[in-house]
């Protein structure tokens, strides 16, 4: 999976299957906050199961709690981080 | 099939090899790795006598990447792990001031940051799997911390609460971590006892016995089962009486 629309649709469906949340994929905002005020209401153990998620999923790894801070902002920060680390995907 | 995948550390012990016996015999469908680092003859046997069901694999628990090694391994096979028992341990006692800082050393990496390196290799796949089971061998000295043992008690106590720090932090994933703090149990430690220091820790056990390693291996597998899945950061203790 290469494509950053295909990315970024991936990660909504994973967002809402492994972490079941209560909503559909499309109503999460591409910039939307995945923590804290007006956001999807994510807490640290949803980050533990994303950052093991994008690692199987999409070979993203996340060694350290400053990048996860960095990363795991909205989805498009993850699908930016995604394709930043598959330059030649 | 309910294929269940359990991986035991120190499995050529007298506990390791109860525990994976009480494992094989509850279903056909349980596959036992047995962990073993300088001998294996014991759990060779045990393999032998069960093929396909139980496999030996090469695990220093000291070391990450060994860790890393063996659960590629185990996920390549079965593309799963359930069960993790952390049960490798050691101990070399002594008096603190005569203590030696290697022993001190040893012991906390065997019985401390062996636990630690587990947790962390196997927690990727259990996140995955949305579910697993961690069991801890701690030690009654956890919670005793007897005179001669501050590399023992002190690794065994963080075993403890290394265990109920985890279980809160995976608890909403379906994962459980648990320890089991055995007394004195007919294994190594006791067989290398002599009769004057059996009878004083017999004179310590209200039930006037050693305990088995199946009566541990029995809540190991308890720990394990689906009906546990609500029991998380608990201490066992199996112990005769004694605390």
């Amino acid at each position: 999976m290469s494509n950053p629309v295909e990315i970024k649709a991936h990660i909504k469906r994973m967002l809402v299957e492994n972490l079941m949340l209560q909503i559909n994929p499309e109503e999460i905002g591409d910039d939307q906050p995945l923590f804290g005020p007006g956001s999807l209401g994510l807490d640290s153990v949803d980050a533990l199961q994303l950052v093991v998620a994008l690692d199987k999923n999409h070979g993203l790894k996340i060694t350290d709690p400053e990048a996860a801070r960095g990363i795991l902002q909205t989805v498009n920060t993850i699908v930016h981080a995604i394709v930043s680390s598959n330059p030649d995907s | 099939m309910n294929q269940h995948i359990i991986l035991i550390t120190g499995a050529n012990g007298y506990l390791g090899r109860a525990i994976a016996r009480a494992f094989l015999d509850e279903s056909q469908d349980n596959v036992v790795w047995l962990g073993v680092h300088r001998r294996r003859e014991h759990a060779d046997e045990l393999a032998a006598a069960n093929p396909n069901r139980c496999r030996v694999i090469l695990l220093d628990v000291t070391r990450p990447e060994s860790w890393q090694s063996a659960v590629k391994e185990i996920s390549a096979a079965h593309q799963r792990l359930d069960v993790l028992v952390n049960n490798a341990g050691t101990h070399d006692d002594a008096f603190l001031v005569q203590m030696k800082p290697e022993s001190w050393r040893e012991v906390l990496a065997v019985n401390l940051d062996g636990i630690f390196h587990g947790c962390r290799a196997v927690l990727p796949a259990m996140i995955s799997q949305h579910g697993g089971r961690i069991i801890n061998i701690a030690s009654l000295s956890a919670l005793l911390a007897p005179a001669g043992q501050t590399n023992y008690a002190a690794a065994k106590g963080g075993v403890v609460s290394l265990t109920q720090s985890l279980a809160k932090e995976v608890a909403r994933i379906g994962i459980t971590v648990n320890a089991i703090c055995p007394g004195y149990l007919e294994t190594e430690m006791l067989v290398n006892m002599d009769d004057a220091a059996r009878q004083r820790a017999l004179a310590q056990i209200p039930m006037r016995r050693f305990g088995k390693p199946e009566e541990v291996a029995v809540a190991v597998r308890f720990l394990a089962c689906a009906g546990a899945a609500y029991i998380t950061g608990s201490v066992l203790k199996i112990d005769g009486g004694i605390f």
